[in-house]
Formats: C-alpha cells, sequence, structure tokens
C-alpha cells in the first residue's frame, strides 16, 4: 500500500484553479522532489496532502485512508476535527517559516505534543523529545527559546518536533528557502539522514543538489499539472519539456 | 455661605455612598466576568469555519456597539416586561453592562487572536494538537501580554459607564450621591466625594492591571 496517493485533485482559490487534476503515488521510504516556478501549485499540492487546505476535487489517501472527507450515502461530506487528525496522523510537517511556538524552549516545542494529546507522562516525553534533538545535533540547546536560535537550529527543532509523533511521511514546504545559505547545509544533512534512513519525504524545494542528489524521483509543476516527472539524473541532464528546460536554464544562469 | 466643605454633612452620608460604592463594585465586578466570558466565546465562535457562525459574532457585536449602554439598559428595563422578562434593577444593571461589555472584549481577543501567527496553529494541527489544546496551549499564552493593557483599560470604561445604572435607579455610587444632593441641595460634597471614591477604585483597578500585566510577560 501505497504512504501517499493522490487522485486527480483539484484546488481552486475563488474562480482560480490553482491544481489541475494531479494524480501522483509516493512509494514505501521514496525520497520525491517538487519543483517548480512561484504560482506553479506545488506549495498548495503539499498543504492539500496535509488537508491544511481542503482539496475540492480528488481524493488524497493517506496509507489507504481518504483524508478530509467521508463518504455518507455515497456523497463526499467534510470530515470532523478528529477523523481528519486520526488520518494525519502518520504526516509530519516541517513549513518554510519554521513555526516554532516562541513561548516554549526546544525541548518543551518538541514534546508538545507526546504530553498534551498522546498523553504521554513528562519524563517519558522529555527522554523522547531529547532524543529526537539529540538526532538533529541540538541535545544542548533544549532549554533555549527559538528567539535564541538561529535560523537552521530553528528549523531542525521544527524537524524534531515533527519526528517526535513518529510519521511514517515527512512533508517538507521549501524547508531552507528562509534560510541564509550557511544554514542550509545543515538542515540538508539531516534531512539527508532521514532519507537513508528509509523515511518517505515529499520535498518543495529549490534545492537542485538535494534534489539530484537525495531523491529517487523529481516532479515538475507549472501552472497546477505536473508537466514532466522521472529520476532526477533523466530530467535535469535530458529535460522533455520546454518549460523544464526555460526552468532549469534561470538556475544555472544563477548559479554560475 | 462659608466657602469649604460641609464635613458634617459628609460624615453623615459618608455610610449612604460607601453602601453605593459598594453595589458598584459588585455590580463591576459581575458584569466584568460576564463581559469577559462571553466577550472570549464570541471571538473563538469568531474564528468558526462556518460562515453562518461568524456572521452572527459579527452581527452581535455590531450592533451592540452602536447602541449607548442607556439605550441597552432602558430596553432592557422598561422594554423587558413586554418580552415577559421582569427583572429587577440590579440584575438588569449586570447584564446590561456584562453584555455590552462583551462586544468590546470580543474585539479585543480576537485582535489578540489575529497576532498568533497562522503557521504557529498550522503546526500544532499537524502534530495532531485538537482545537482545544490549541487555544488552550499555544493561543492564550501568547496573547496574555497582548490583551491585559486593553482589557483593563475596557474594566475601567465599565465602571464608569455604570454610573449610567443610577437612570435605571440602581442604588449605586452615583444614584446614591444623586439622593445626597437631592435631600441636602448640596452639590459640591455629593459629587466630589463621589469623584474621589471613582478615582479611588480607578487607581487600584489600574494597580492591578500593571501587576497582571508584569506577571504575565514572563516570556
Amino acid at each position: 500500500m501505497h504512504p501517499i496517493v493522490v487522485r486527480d485533485l483539484v484546488k481552486r482559490f475563488g474562480g482560480v484553479e490553482v491544481l489541475r487534476g494531479i494524480s501522483l503515488d509516493v512509494g514505501q521510504s521514496e525520497v520525491l522532489c517538487v519543483i517548480g516556478p512561484s504560482g506553479s501549485g506545488k506549495s498548495t499540492l503539499l498543504r492539500s496532502i496535509a488537508f491544511l487546505e481542503v482539496y475540492d476535487e480528488g481524493d488524497v489517501l493517506i496509507e489507504g485512508r481518504l483524508l478530509g472527507y467521508r463518504e455518507k450515502g455515497g456523497k463526499r461530506i467534510l470530515a470532523n476535527e478528529r477523523e481528519i487528525n486520526d488520518v494525519r496522523s502518520s504526516l509530519g510537517m516541517v513549513f518554510q517559516h519554521f513555526n516554532l511556538w516562541p513561548h516554549m524552549t526546544a525541548l518543551g516545542n518538541v514534546t508538545e505534543a507526546l504530553r498534551v494529546s498522546r498523553n504521554v507522562k513528562r519524563d517519558e516525553a522529555e527522554e523522547i523529545g531529547t532524543a529526537m534533538l539529540r538526532k538533529v545535533g541540538l541535545e544542548s540547546f533544549a532549554g533555549q527559546y527559538p528567539a535564541r536560535l538561529s535560523g537552521g537550529q530553528k528549523q531542525r527543532v521544527a524537524i524534531a518536533r515533527a519526528l517526535a509523533i513518529k510519521p511514517r511521511v515527512m512533508l517538507f514546504d521549501e524547508p531552507t528557502s528562509a534560510l541564509d545559505p550557511e544554514l542550509v547545509g545543515e538542515v540538508l544533512a539531516v534531512m539527508r539522514d532521514l532519507a537513508a534512513e528509509g523515511m518517505t519525504m515529499v520535498v518543495v524545494t529549490h534545492e537542485m543538489g538535494f534534489a539530484a542528489h537525495v531523491a529517487q524521483r523529481v516532479i515538475f509543476m507549472d501552472k497546477g499539472r505536473i508537466v514532466e516527472e522521472g529520476a532526477p539524473r533523466e530530467l535535469f541532464s535530458s529535460p522533455r519539456s520546454e518549460r523544464l528546460q526555460q526552468f532549469l536554464n534561470t538556475w544555472r544562469e544563477r548559479s554560475i | 455661605m462659608t466657602a469649604g466643605l460641609d464635613m458634617d454633612m459628609l460624615a453623615h452620608y459618608g455610610p449612604l455612598l460607601l453602601s453605593g460604592l459598594w453595589v458598584t463594585i459588585r455590580v463591576c465586578v459581575l458584569a466584568s466576568c460576564i463581559a469577559v466570558t462571553v466577550g472570549l466565546v464570541l471571538a473563538v465562535l469568531f474564528l468558526s469555519r462556518y460562515g453562518l457562525v461568524r456572521w452572527l459574532v459579527t452581527s452581535y457585536v455590531e450592533i451592540i456597539r452602536s447602541l449607548p449602554i442607556l439605550v441597552i439598559l432602558f430596553l432592557l428595563y422598561y422594554g423587558g416586561p413586554s418580552f415577559s422578562l421582569t427583572l429587577e434593577a440590579e440584575p438588569v444593571g449586570v447584564l446590561g453592562l456584562g453584555f455590552y461589555g462583551a462586544a468590546y472584549f470580543a474585539e479585543i481577543f480576537r485582535a489578540g487572536f489575529l497576532a498568533i501567527p497562522p503557521g504557529q496553529i498550522e503546526a500544532a494541527q499537524m502534530v495532531g494538537l485538537s482545537r482545544a489544546h490549541i487555544l488552550r496551549r499555544i493561543q492564550l499564552p501568547q496573547m496574555m501580554g497582548l490583551i491585559v493593557p486593553p482589557s483593563v483599560n475596557q474594566v475601567i470604561v465599565l465602571v464608569k459607564e455604570s454610573a449610567v445604572l443610577s437612570i435605571i435607579t440602581v442604588p449605586e455610587l452615583t444614584k446614591n450621591a444623586t439622593q445626597m444632593a437631592n435631600e441636602t441641595f448640596a452639590v459640591v460634597e455629593p459629587y466630589l466625594a463621589i469623584a474621589i471614591l471613582y478615582w479611588l477604585l480607578i487607581e487600584a483597578i489600574s494597580r492591578l492591571g500593571i501587576f497582571i500585566e508584569r506577571r504575565v510577560r514572563h516570556v
């Protein structure tokens, strides 16, 4: 069973179709990167998979279960909070702007979900939390508040927080786009290790190096559709569509 | 006429004024509790995903905010019986002030909610926190520093507006001062006395507000 199945996904904002019928499968332990120009719908796709955006048509199936909606007498209705959280519990998400809770320490951020909604006792939660922080190299920062952390450290705490609930799929929405260039590496290193451990990952990114070296598959989106998909080596060295060629050219120009 | 205040008169009417002060305090404490609670409920309902709920909340706030408190009190006290709502003056005063203040507190709390970046809420949803937990653990703790000063201000406004309850015969501070003025034909002593008493009451609330603000801004 695929961890994620997306079928004919359509999402509209007002009258504008931002996702125009997306279908894709993500396999167990697969690392899938989604690239494309801004406005292509890649973040909307990821957020729809997480049901942070309510998609209008199509299906999102997490480990075979429909996310966000319930079938009732042949009709589809919006699922309630409990049902959504239940299906969504195998997902973890990391955001472009970290979204740490500033009034809690790093350890507090990581253990909050464990203590509050999974009813794990404080000692056990702190053990798990410390282990997660150690995994991202920030064990000694457990007592620090987010305001005192660098961007790269904040993002690594955010990754630890997402991992604490033991998700089976990790979603990354442009995880390094808000970081200074020198701090990007430490975050990509953590993501590379995660991939090596067999985590199923969907990453929306502009980091072509990461996509080239870590992803098994890359999807190029433009104007709400998947234009090309394939192994990174093929996509980057011999793009078939003109749109992808243009996109890669602008990236190459900026890299020289 | 001698210049200066008639201290004997003040001593004689002291108990009446203090009794009025006690009623004012009682009414304002109860009305504030109603206003804060109902205001918070309204602000949370305003975040509902259902347009109808949001519309109801907005309508309530808009209507209340466009009515003078006196009109609301008249409607409840004199108009109430037509809707089989017969209450005594003090309960009318408490309910009127309470639901009137609720509209203003709803706006204060709504501004507080808006100040929390939505990304933090999304991150909380993605780790499986329920809406109630998000409110209690993520939103309210961060909002406290923002909402305490305007809330203290609103309570002070409520106390000052409670003077209007005198018009529907609630025996609070202003009403009793007016009674004193009617009986003695003096105007300076009663109103100067209650000016000082109001000032003391509101000063105490301000000090309490500063204390709460310091405690709440520990992050």
